[in-house]
């Protein structure tokens, strides 16, 4: 078979997740200025402006440095959540199609009982619950990160688990199945072995899916005050900085911005593996 | 016989989703750190705590509480919103009827705005499926739906409001204010919504659509010489529009209530808002109630959903001619 070429959204998305990669990993020694110490002599100036690529915000925070610093926590939070999501629901899932029976309905229903609750919502009260252990709120940075990927976890478990349900139902009733069940094999041993490997490629394309989403719903609980709150994420910054979009609205465009593009170029992913499956079960 | 049994089981369905739904979130509000009677009168005494907590049922035990919510909804109360003078001045559905009409009127619009966006765009990509047209709409389409509703939201603001000072970026006004100021306040939170639903729509139907489109009725019907228009609406719209409308019927359930981010960004206070409040707030009754409501409406838009299926293909109708 002829190599195909590459479409050139390929690199492009791959161009810029690699550039936020870098970013998160090696930002924070470029000789930018400190993202947390203000430059008061350049307040709150626009783009492209001498020593602020990016301009600053309203207390002359470098905007290319905080969003480069952004990076790192986004992504962070977003794939540590998505792929805790994909281990939990893919085993769920692959574990409800292949059991059937009662423990397919419960788990069916337990993913049926928590998405009819909107997700946002569903997140809101989870990071209430788990963020403020005593009645002030005084939570410490990490704590509200592990808080935050913790609930992302639990809200995208039933949407990724009923995908891998769905995903694992059609290759449990094939015949290798079983043929392996009639030569003894355990059932862990089944799922593993033989459903798995089928259900992976789904479960990766949806969970390029999910990560973009988490970023979104990410930046939209910061938006609702209760994501990490000292501008160390896009959303974070979303959240502070749309105060003032009327008079900096830069400073907003930024990381909505940093956001969509992360977001597009995920979903591109998602999409092309996507087409490579559809592809390889065509063929078959 | 078979098909009433079929309802039943739904029904049955439904009850026990309903029963968990508001028993799980009974549970969340109860974990909630700090209480309302902690939240409400922080300087009390541990005797007056204890009064008070009597007085919110919140002294009781998880399962108690609940089966007392259950019985009061059962009778129509649907609790009431704590306050500081400690009267019970506010029921909930008090405050529903203020927010009910906004989350309403938000969702219907989002709906039926995108619909009449995607179906057209969808019919023309995918009647001219792989033209320049068809690549270009589909590609842009695909770059709007990974932007998030709230950027698109601010951006809106920022271009509508700030730049042409056309549209008041902010607050609800219902049509008794005027069909105009409605329309008005509505514009830009729907248009944010809609951006990525029209996406979503435009790529289910265009999927859809060129799936027909390859049936052997589409070229038999060609071939009797019907118009392209007549065919396209006829026998292709029809059976390929039915994950569209489940799409779309799950939608707005997920809308009431979950375009919560939309709302605070434009200030309307939706549902949505509300449940935000109300869980910052500790008000454990309006919480459960109005989750319990959301549910119940995203529910109710699942079998519509299921029955919509069944009335436009009759191939899935349940057990007919078999």
């Amino acid at each position: 078979m002829a190599v195909k070429r590459k479409p050139i959204g390929f690199y492009l998305a791959s161009g810029w997740m690699g550039l936020c990669v870098l970013m998160s990993t090696v930002g924070g020694f470029l000789p930018l200025p400190n993202w947390k110490v203000g430059d008061y002599d350049n307040l709150g100036v626009g783009l492209f402006s001498p020593g602020h690529l990016l301009g600053t915000d309203t207390s002359g925070i470098d905007q290319l440095s905080a969003v480069i610093n952004g990076t790192r926590l986004s992504l962070t939070i977003s794939f540590t959540a998505a792929i805790l999501g994909i281990l939990i629901g893919g085993f769920l899932g692959i574990l409800a199609a292949y059991s059937r029976g009662w423990l397919d309905s419960v788990i069916l229903m337990y993913f049926n009982v928590s998405l009819s609750v909107p997700t946002i919502i569903l997140a809101l009260a989870l990071v209430s619950i788990f963020a403020s252990s005593d009645s002030m709120g005084q939570t410490s940075a990490l704590e509200r990160i592990g808080t935050l990927i913790l609930t992302l976890a639990i809200v995208l478990i039933p949407i990724l688990g009923r995908i891998a349900r769905a995903s694992a139902l059609s290759w449990t009733g094939r015949d290798f199945v079983l043929a392996a069940k009639a030569m003894g094999m355990k059932p862990l041993q089944i799922m593993w072995n033989h459903i798995l490997p089928n259900v992976v490629p789904t479960l990766l394309s949806i969970g390029f899916l999910a990560a973009g989403v988490l970023i979104v719903v990410e930046g939209g609980l910061a938006i609702l005050g209760a994501g990490v709150l000292d501008g160390s994420t896009w959303g974070a910054m979303l959240a502070t900085n749309r105060q003032l979009l009327t008079i900096y609205p830069h400073t907003t465009l930024i990381p909505a911005a940093a956001i969509a593009m992360t977001v597009l170029s995920l979903n591109y992913f998602a999409d092309y593996i996507r087409n490579i499956i559809d592809g390889r079960e065509s063929r078959l | 016989m078979k098909k009433f049994q079929n309802i039943t089981t739904r029904l049955a369905q439904v009850v026990i989703i309903l029963v968990l739904v508001t028993f799980g979130i009974t549970v969340l509000v109860r974990l909630l750190p700090g209480d309302p009677a902690s939240t409400y009168f922080p300087y009390a005494t541990p005797e007056e705590l204890k009064v008070l907590r009597r007085e919110y049922g919140t002294d009781k035990n998880l399962f108690a509480y609940y089966i007392d919510w259950v019985a009061k909804v059962f009778r129509g109360d649907f609790g009431y919103y704590y306050s500081v003078n400690g009267g019970k001045a506010l029921s909930v559905t008090a405050m529903w009827k203020q927010a009910m009409p906004v989350s309403l009127w938000l969702m219907f619009y989002t709906v039926v705005f995108s619909l009449l966006c995607a179906i057209p765009i969808a019919m023309i990509t995918a009647f001219r499926e792989g033209s320049r047209v068809d690549r270009i709409t589909s590609n842009l389409l695909f770059g709007f739906s990974a932007i998030p509703n709230f950027a698109i939201g601010l951006g809106l603001v920022f271009v509508f409001a700030v730049q042409f000072g056309l549209l008041n970026p902010v607050g609800y006004h219902p049509w008794r204010d005027g069909a105009w100021l409605h329309v008005k306040s509505m514009i830009l939170p729907v248009l944010s919504l809609s951006v990525g639903q029209i996406a979503a729509y435009t790529r289910l139907l265009r999927a859809d659509l060129i799936a027909t489109l390859k049936e052997d009725f589409v070229a038999m019907a060609s071939s009797k010489g019907l118009s392209n228009r007549w065919i396209l609406w006829r026998h292709v719209f029809r059976p390929s529009s039915l994950t569209l409308l489940t799409t779309a019927a799950l939608n707005m359930g997920a809308l009431i209530g979950g375009a919560v981010i939309i709302e605070v960004v434009f200030a309307l206070n939706g549902l949505g808002m509300f449940l935000q409040a109300s869980i910052a707030q500790r008000q454990y009754l309006a919480v459960q109630s109005t989750v319990a409501l959301v549910a119940a409406a995203f529910i109710l838009f699942n079998v519509c959903a299921d029955i919509l299926y069944g009335v436009l293909d009759p191939r899935v109708r349940a057990h007919r001619g078999r």
